[in-house]
């Protein structure tokens, strides 16, 4: 059965709104079934589009560039499918908790279209609308427990968010003002047609930026631990923020940047941007000790990655990073759940309190175990499959191979030191989980499995391109992630204690005016390279 | 001219952001790039004795007719920035029981000490 695109942003919203009625702890059923609903009529309309191409639709009957516009391409279905089968696993997961009122319910399942909604949008000022939407509800969401300190996370969030915002919406008026349209269709033929190139410079610039921090890259993302690792936001919300929204300024990105593609040539800019924010993120994850704040900063780490994969302009590098986009998302949501049961269970945040997990919480340590193998692309887990695809597609470069061994390296050496709660203490007593929890947790471990197992087969049903990997490959790859392990292992135990610019780094802390300085000065650094080496 | 107006109403914002501690004064300077964009949305295709475009049997020939795009858009975002700034407000409210202080720094101090 396939639906009109638009019932995936409204279905959750009206759904939020009659669940409002239910009490919380009893309509769970009913959401379980909404959900698996949505999640079919996700499935359908994923494999209409890959039998019979883009889907396009314009709300209301008007002619394209009056009406609003959805369109659903290939990612954009997959990723909705994802986005429900993530909502699907986050509710089951916390229902029992006593946060989880009418009013979380609310936001949260709004939170589900509107973020359907953005991958779906095919117009600017709709997306524009859409981010305010979602900043706002996001925000309300992290000081949702009321703890103090996340109240300061919560407005720097909001803040620094709108104002990103706002540089997106300027840009979009300075195009609406040469074109006369904002459907990014209509645009990108408009714009391929424009012979004035240099007018671009200045909305592209403030798009751009807009969108840097929205996706968190290298000089932009200090709002982005506050609000992923924030003590009160609970850890579903965490798992969803790290997980999938965050991939939402990416993707936007990925859009956006199809539109000046041709007429403005920045990919070179964007593959030294996201080098050095894959790099940045993991110096700044391994010099953190509260295991919330390693998993966001590492979130920083990962979009780097993907910004890089898509910058590269090649097609296995493009759709190696939206499978790895995939599959970071179901990796760190295991992650920030299981530290969420961890964070409960022990009282502390501090990574080296929290020991002993495999005596107390075997399956937690199994979930985490096999998300850190996922995470530090251990061959066979889901991870390495993906970084695998974004090495093949950027070998025409010089140092490739040896950027994406230091980023990886970066990695295990950060969760080298993040598996020590998994270390032997006796003295912890056999906790029992909940059941609920545990099938999610053990389902999207299973998933972080079966993805690097069957990756290739996935990546070519997704996206329909593959790179088969052979047993030789395997046994290369299983050679090298040993090795690196070593390494790694030994640099943690022997090194790391000594360097004190970590404990430096750890202090770093920017203020809202240094954020806004931030992004001010992003934006006059881009526009000034556009001038100098674009057109 | 609006535009330019614009430009450097949207700028003056950014240096208040920069430039200043306080938060109400964020707050504003926020509503101070609301404006700016308002003003360069309305001002884009904004041109001498156009008419609404409206009652189009009674337009004579040749008249030329405002482009409503942009209205209908900064509605949109009128409603928003007031709903965007009832929401920093009201956070702004709670952030101040929290801290007893309207400055970033302060906040960010004691913030940290905390933890």
């Amino acid at each position: 059965m396939v639906i009109d695109l638009f019932w995936f942003v409204l279905l959750p919203i009206l759904f939020a709104v009659f669940s409002y009625l239910i009490y919380p702890k009893k309509g769970l059923i009913l959401v379980l079934f909404f959900q698996f609903l949505l999640f079919y009529l996700a499935v359908c309309n994923f494999l209409e589009v890959k039998a019979n191409g883009t889907r396009l639709e314009i709300l209301g009957g008007y002619p394209q560039g009056i009406g609003i516009s959805l369109k659903s391409d290939l990612v954009s279905a997959v990723l909705i499918m994802l986005v429900i089968f993530l909502f699907t696993n986050m509710i089951l997961f916390n229902y029992h908790k006593d946060y989880v009122n009418y009013l979380f319910r609310l936001l949260y399942l709004i939170l589900e279209g509107l973020i359907c909604a953005l991958f779906l949008s095919n117009d600017l000022f709709n997306i524009f609308v859409l981010v305010e939407v979602s900043t706002i509800i996001v925000s309300i969401l992290i000081i949702f427990k009321k703890y103090s300190q996340s109240i300061y996370d919560g407005i720097i969030y909001l803040f620094s968010n709108l104002i990103a915002a706002s540089f997106f919406l300027f840009g979009i008026g300075i195009l609406y003002r040469y074109f006369g349209v904002l459907d990014i269709s209509l645009l990108t033929e408009a714009v391929s047609r424009f012979d004035n190139p240099p007018a671009l410079f200045l909305p592209f610039a403030m798009i751009i930026t807009g969108l840097s921090l929205k996706s968190a890259v290298m000089p932009l993302f200090s709002w982005l631990p506050k609000a992923h690792g924030t003590p009160s936001a609970p850890s579903i919300v965490s798992a969803i923020l790290s997980g999938i929204y965050i991939k939402c300024g990416l993707f936007i990105f990925v859009r956006v940047s199809a539109i000046f593609h041709g007429v403005i040539d920045v990919g070179q800019i964007f593959i030294v941007m996201g080098a050095l924010t894959a790099v940045v993120g993991f110096i700044f994850a391994l010099s953190q000790t509260d295991i919330k704040l390693i998993l966001a900063y590492h979130t920083v780490s990962q979009v780097g990655l993907m910004m890089l994969g898509l910058s590269l302009g090649t097609e296995y590098a493009y759709y190696g990073a939206f499978y790895h986009l995939i599959n970071h998302a179901v990796f760190k949501s295991t992650l920030f759940l299981t530290a969420g049961i961890m964070i409960e269970e022990y009282h502390t945040r501090n990574l080296y309190e929290i020991k002993g997990l495999w005596q107390k919480q075997p399956l937690v340590a199994l979930a985490t175990l096999v998300s850190i193998l996922g995470i530090t692309g251990a061959p066979l887990f889901n991870g390495s499959y993906s970084k695998y695809l974004i090495e093949k597609g950027g070998l025409h470069l010089p140092f490739f191979d040896v950027l994406m061994l230091i980023i990886n390296l970066g990695t295990i050496v950060s969760f080298v030191k993040y598996s020590s709660v998994l270390k032997k203490d006796n003295s912890q007593q056999r906790v029992p989980l909940r059941f609920n929890q545990s099938i999610v947790i053990l389902t999207l471990a299973a998933v972080t499995f079966l993805g690097g197992l069957f990756g290739p087969y996935l990546s070519s049903f997704f996206f329909g391109i593959s790179k088969p990997i052979y047993a030789s490959d395997y046994l290369i790859k299983l050679g090298v992630y040993l090795l690196s392990i070593a390494v790694c292992y030994l640099f943690y135990r022997f090194f790391y204690h000594k360097i004190a610019l970590f404990k430096k780094i750890r202090q770093i802390e920017l203020s809202f005016n240094e954020i806004v300085l931030s992004m001010f000065i992003f934006f006059c650094g881009m526009y000034f390279y556009l001038i100098v080496f674009g057109g | 001219m609006g535009m330019i107006i614009a430009f450097i109403l949207f700028f003056i914002a950014i240096y208040g952001l920069i430039a200043r501690r306080n938060i109400i004064k964020a707050i504003i300077a926020f509503g101070i790039m609301e404006s700016a964009i308002i003003l360069y949305f309305l001002g884009a295709h904004h041109e001498r004795n156009a008419v609404p475009p409206l009652l189009l049997g009674q337009i004579a020939e040749g008249t030329a007719i405002a482009d409503p795009l942009p209205q209908a858009l900064m509605i949109t975002s009128i409603v928003i920035g007031v709903s965007v700034t009832a929401v920093g407000l009201t956070m702004f409210i709670s952030l101040y029981y929290h801290y007893g202080t309207t400055n970033w720094l302060k906040v960010a101090i004691k913030r940290k000490e905390e933890k």
